[in-house]
C-alpha cells in the first residue's frame, strides 16, 4: 500500500516532464540530448552553488525558524549561478540544428528534470514509503510541477534575452523583470515560508498559481517578439 | 496561523481562491498529526514447569480497535489492537474474552499515569477513586498472569498523544467504519523480535557481616542474629514492576537498620555480643529460591562453617509501607515454643510503647508442598528459629502481591516504615543488650541513634523507579552494586553470591518496547489519488498536443495510422 502511495507520489512529481516531452513536438525533433546536456549543466552548476552556499553562509541553528533578510540576500545572489548556468546551457552548448522554439523548451524540460531528480527522489524514496500518510509528498509533487513550469518560463525568457537579436525595444524591461522574479522565486517562496510562516499547501497554491501567471507572461512575450521577425 | 490568515487580506483579491484552497488543505493537513511514539511495556512471559503463562508474542503490526464491539460481531477482531483504558475497562468482559481464548491482534492496556513509576509527585484527584482503580489493576493482573494469551499484550500510560489517538479511533470506531485496510485509521506498531528465553537467569543474593564483641574465644561462637528482606519483584510488566511496598520497604528498613546498628558497632563500647547479618535476597517471588540458596550448605561452608547453627534467630522484613496500627509477626513454630515466645514478647513490648500491635500468626509449613509464602519458612524447613514480619494477614499466592503494577511510590508512607525500622531495631537491640521490659528507648527520635528520614526517603524513592524482576538483573546491575556498597558501608564484610534461579521458572525477554503509532491512509484513497493524477497527466498531455501541434495531431494519435483496410475499401 505505501509503495503503492510512493507509486503515486512519483508520478505526479516526474509524470508531467515524461508528458511535456512525449506531447510536443520536442519529441518529433529529437530533442533529448539537449535535455541531457542541460540536466548535466544543472547538476554542475547545483554543485557550484552549493559550495558557494557553504563557503560564505552561516549555518543557523533553528533552520525553519526565522526569516534573515542578509542570508537570504546573499542566498537569492547564489540564485543568480542558476541563471549564469541556463545561460550557458542556452548559448554555449552546441546543438544540431534545433530552433530556438525547442531549445529553450528542451533547456528547461532538462533543467526541471534534473532538479526534480536531485530535490525529491530522495525524500520521496525514503519518506513516502513509510506507514504513516502525510499530505507532504503530494504537495511535493505539485511543487515539482510548478518548478517545470518555471524552468521552462526562465529558459524561453533567457533564450528572448540571450539569443533573439531583433526584439522590440519596449519589451526588454519587461523581459528582464520577469526573468528576474523567476530568479528570485526561490527567495519570495523561502520569505513567504519562513517570514510570514505560510503552512506548505499554501505555499505550493501560490506557487502554482504564480508558476501559470509567470508562463502566461512569458508566452504573451514570445508572441510579442516573434511578431516582428515574421 | 492567525498570522496567516489575516495576511493574505492585504493581497491581491485574485489570490482569494487560491488562499480558500489553500486553507482547505491546511485544515486537511493539520489533521493528520506526525507520528506518535510511546513507551509500552510488554505483559511478562513466563513458563511454570514448561507450562505458558503471560503474553505469548511481542511484535504488533494491526490496526487499532477500541472495544470489543465497536465493530458488528461479523467482524474478527485478530487482525485489530485493541486500545482499553483500564480506568473504562469491564473486567468481566475482558475475564470471558479471555477465558474463552478468543484471538486478538494484540491488547494495549492503557494506565493512568498516577500508576508510572516515574510519576510519583502528581497529584490525586480523589483518594477512593484512586483505591477503587488499584484494585480493579490488580485484579486485571492477577488475571493476565496466570492466563495464557497467543497474542501481544502492552502496558502504556495515558498521555495526550496516545488519548488524541484513542478519541480518534473511538470516533472512528462509533461512525461505524472497523479500521481495517480499507478505510485507514490507526495502526500500531511494536517493531520487536520474537522473545527468546533467558538462559539460565542469575539471582543475586548480597549480605553484609557485622561481628559482634569477641571476649577471649572466636567470634563465630558469639550468637548472630539474621536480617533478611528480599529485595526483587515480580509483576504483569516486569519493567513496571518496582514493588514499592512489597517488598522495597523491606529493603529500605534493612538498609536503616544496618545503618543504626553500624554507627552503634562503631563503637567498642556499645559493641554487642552478637554478630549480626544483614541479608538482601533475591528470587522472593519464586518460593524465596534465593534464600533457599542463601542457607544451602555449601555457600554458608565457604562463608563461616557453624554459621547456620549460630544463628540465634532471623527476623525477615516483609511489607512494611503502607500499614494503619497493625503489623504481624509470622511464624512456622506453634506459638508456645519459647524463642518464638521471647521474639513475639520483645516485639510486641516495643509495639506497645510506640502504639502498635503487633500480632502472631502461625501457619504450618507443608513440607511436601513446594510453596514457600514467607520468607522465614526457608529457615524454619532448616530448624532455625525465624519470623516474618509484615503488614500483610495472610500470605500472597505464588507470584502475587511481589510488586504489581499498583504497587508504586503512591501506595507507601515514610512514616509507616520509620516505625518498623524503630520496632525491629529497638526489639533487636534490647534482645542484644539484654534490655527486655525496662523500657529503654535506644533509637529515640532526637538521640543521635535516631531514624533518618532522609535517609529512609531517599532509598525509598530510588527502589521505586527501580524495576527489580530477578531474571532481568545482571549479575552487575548498577541497582546490585548500589545495594551491595550500601551494605558495604554499614558492615564489615559484605559478600554477594551468585546463583540460578529455579529450573521450573523460565522466562522470556522483550520486556518494553517503543510503540509507534501512524496514521495511515488507506488503499481506496491511493486508488483515488492514482486516478486524479492519470486524469491529470492525460489532460495535460491533451493540452500540451492541442497547443503545440494543434487538435487534428490530437485525434490522429488516437486513429490508426491508415492501413491497407482503407486501400481495400
Amino acid at each position: 500500500m505505501t509503495v503503492f502511495h510512493f507509486f503515486n507520489c512519483a508520478i505526479l512529481t516526474f509524470g508531467p516532464h515524461a508528458v511535456y516531452y512525449s506531447a510536443t513536438p520536442l519529441s518529433e525533433y529529437d530533442t533529448l540530448w539537449t535535455s541531457i546536456k542541460a540536466a548535466v549543466v544543472y547538476l554542475f552548476t547545483a554543485l557550484v552553488k552549493l559550495v558557494c552556499l557553504a563557503t560564505f553562509l552561516n549555518v543557523s541553528e533553528s533552520e525553519s525558524d526565522n526569516f534573515d533578510p542578509y542570508q537570504e540576500l546573499l542566498k537569492a545572489l547564489f540564485g543568480f549561478i542558476e541563471v549564469a548556468g541556463l545561460y550557458f546551457a542556452l548559448t554555449q552548448l552546441t546543438h544540431r540544428n534545433i530552433s530556438q522554439n525547442h531549445k529553450f523548451q528542451a533547456v528547461g524540460l532538462g533543467w526541471a528534470f534534473a532538479d526534480s531528480v536531485l530535490h525529491r527522489l530522495v525524500p520521496l524514496w525514503f519518506g513516502a514509503r513509510g506507514l504513516e500518510f502525510t499530505w507532504d509528498y503530494i504537495l511535493q509533487g505539485l511543487e515539482a510541477n510548478a518548478n517545470l513550469v518555471f524552468s521552462i518560463s526562465l529558459a524561453a525568457l533567457g533564450s528572448l534575452m540571450w539569443l533573439r537579436k531583433n526584439k522590440p525595444k519596449t519589451l526588454i524591461p519587461i523581459i528582464y523583470a520577469c526573468a528576474g522574479i523567476v530568479a528570485t522565486m526561490p527567495t519570495i517562496i523561502s520569505y513567504l515560508r519562513r517570514g510570514l510562516g505560510w503552512h506548505l499547501p499554501k505555499v505550493v497554491g501560490f506557487e502554482l498559481f504564480s508558476s501559470l501567471l509567470i508562463a502566461f507572461i512569458s508566452w504573451q512575450l514570445f508572441v510579442a517578439c516573434q511578431r516582428p521577425s515574421n | 496561523m492567525a498570522n496567516s490568515q489575516r495576511r493574505p487580506a492585504a493581497l491581491d483579491p485574485v489570490y482569494y481562491p487560491v488562499v480558500a484552497l489553500a486553507l482547505i488543505l491546511v485544515a486537511c493537513v493539520d489533521f493528520c498529526d506526525a507520528v506518535t511514539v510511546v513507551d509500552v511495556y510488554r505483559l511478562v512471559q513466563y513458563d511454570l514447569s514448561g507450562v505458558p503463562f503471560g503474553s505469548r508474542l511481542a511484535t504488533l503490526n494491526h490496526h487499532a480497535g477500541s472495544s470489543f464491539f465497536a465493530s458488528s460481531s461479523t467482524v474478527d477482531l485478530s487482525r485489530t489492537v485493541l486500545m482499553l483504558p483500564v480506568r473504562e475497562l469491564d473486567l468481566d468482559l475482558i475475564k470471558e474474552y479471555i477465558g474463552q481464548g478468543k484471538l486478538l491482534g494484540g491488547l494495549l492496556l492503557l494506565l493512568p499515569p498516577q500508576f508510572s513509576p516515574e510519576k510519583v509527585e502528581t497529584a490525586v484527584g480523589g483518594d477512593e477513586d484512586f483505591d477503587l482503580l488499584r484494585n480493579k489493576v490488580s485484579e486485571l493482573e492477577r488475571l493476565l498472569i496466570h492466563a495464557n494469551i497467543p497474542y501481544p499484550v502492552y502496558f502504556a500510560f495515558e498521555d495526550d498523544n496516545i488519548n488524541a489517538v484513542l478519541a480518534e479511533v473511538k470516533r472512528n470506531d462509533a461512525s461505524g467504519q472497523p479500521a481495517t485496510a480499507t478505510t485507514g485509521g490507526y495502526k500500531l506498531v511494536v517493531a520487536a523480535s520474537d522473545p527468546k528465553k533467558i538462559a539460565s537467569p542469575t539471582i543475586t543474593n548480597i549480605q553484609g557481616w557485622l561481628p559482634g564483641l569477641k571476649s577471649d574465644g572466636d567470634s563465630s561462637q558469639l550468637p548472630t542474629i539474621a536480617i533478611v528482606a528480599s529485595y526483587d519483584t515480580f509483576g504483569a510488566a516486569p519493567a513496571l514492576s518496582v514493588g514499592s511496598d512489597s517488598n522495597g520497604s523491606g529493603v529500605v528498613a534493612l538498609l536503616e537498620i544496618a545503618r543504626l546498628f553500624s554507627v552503634l558497632y562503631s563503637n567498642p563500647k556499645t559493641r554487642g555480643r552478637y554478630n549480626l547479618l544483614f541479608g538482601l535476597t533475591s528470587g522472593g517471588p519464586y518460593n524465596f529460591n534465593g534464600t533457599q540458596k542463601f542457607l544451602s550448605l555449601q555457600w554458608l561452608r565457604s562463608f563461616d562453617q557453624r554459621l547456620r547453627e549460630s544463628i540465634d534467630y532471623a527476623i525477615c522484613l516483609n511489607s512494611l509501607g503502607s500499614f494503619g496500627n497493625e503489623l504481624h509477626l509470622h511464624v512456622s513454630k506453634p506459638p508456645e515454643n519459647t524463642y518464638i515466645q521471647q521474639i513475639f514478647q520483645g516485639f510486641s513490648s516495643v509495639a506497645e510503647e510506640s502504639g502498635l500491635q503487633v500480632g502472631l500468626k502461625h501457619k504450618k509449613i507443608n513440607i511436601s508442598s513446594p510453596r514457600v509464602a514467607w520468607e522465614h519458612e526457608q529457615f524454619s524447613r532448616l530448624r532455625v528459629t525465624a519470623a516474618t514480619i509484615s503488614e500483610l494477614s495472610t500470605a500472597p499466592e505464588l507470584l502475587e502481591g511481589t510488586g504489581s503494577l499498583s504497587d508504586n511510590r503512591r501506595s507507601v508512607s515514610e512514616a509507616s516504615i520509620i516505625r518498623s525500622v524503630k520496632l525491629v531495631a529497638e526489639s533487636v537491640a534490647r534482645h542484644i543488650y539484654s534490655q527486655e521490659g525496662k523500657g529503654t528507648n535506644i533509637f529515640a527520635d532526637n538521640g543521635s541513634l535516631a531514624v533518618n528520614p532522609s535517609y529512609v526517603r531517599s532509598w525509598l524513592d530510588l527502589l521505586s523507579t527501580t524495576s527489580r524482576v530477578a531474571p532481568f538483573l545482571s549479575k552487575s546491575d548498577p541497582l546490585i552494586m548500589a545495594l551491595q556498597k550500601e551494605l558495604a558501608d554499614h558492615t564489615a564484610e559484605v559478600n554477594v553470591q551468585h546463583e540460578t534461579l529455579d529450573e521450573t521458572f523460565t522466562f522470556y525477554d522483550s520486556i518494553s518496547g517503543k510503540l509507534h503509532v501512524y496514521q495511515v491512509a488507506s488503499v481506496t484513497f491511493d486508488l483515488l489519488l492514482l486516478l486524479v493524477l492519470g486524469s491529470y497527466l492525460i489532460t495535460l498531455f491533451s493540452f500540451l498536443v492541442i497547443t503545440t501541434r494543434g487538435l487534428d495531431d490530437l485525434i490522429s494519435l488516437f486513429r490508426r495510422p491508415p492501413s491497407r483496410k482503407v486501400k481495400a475499401v
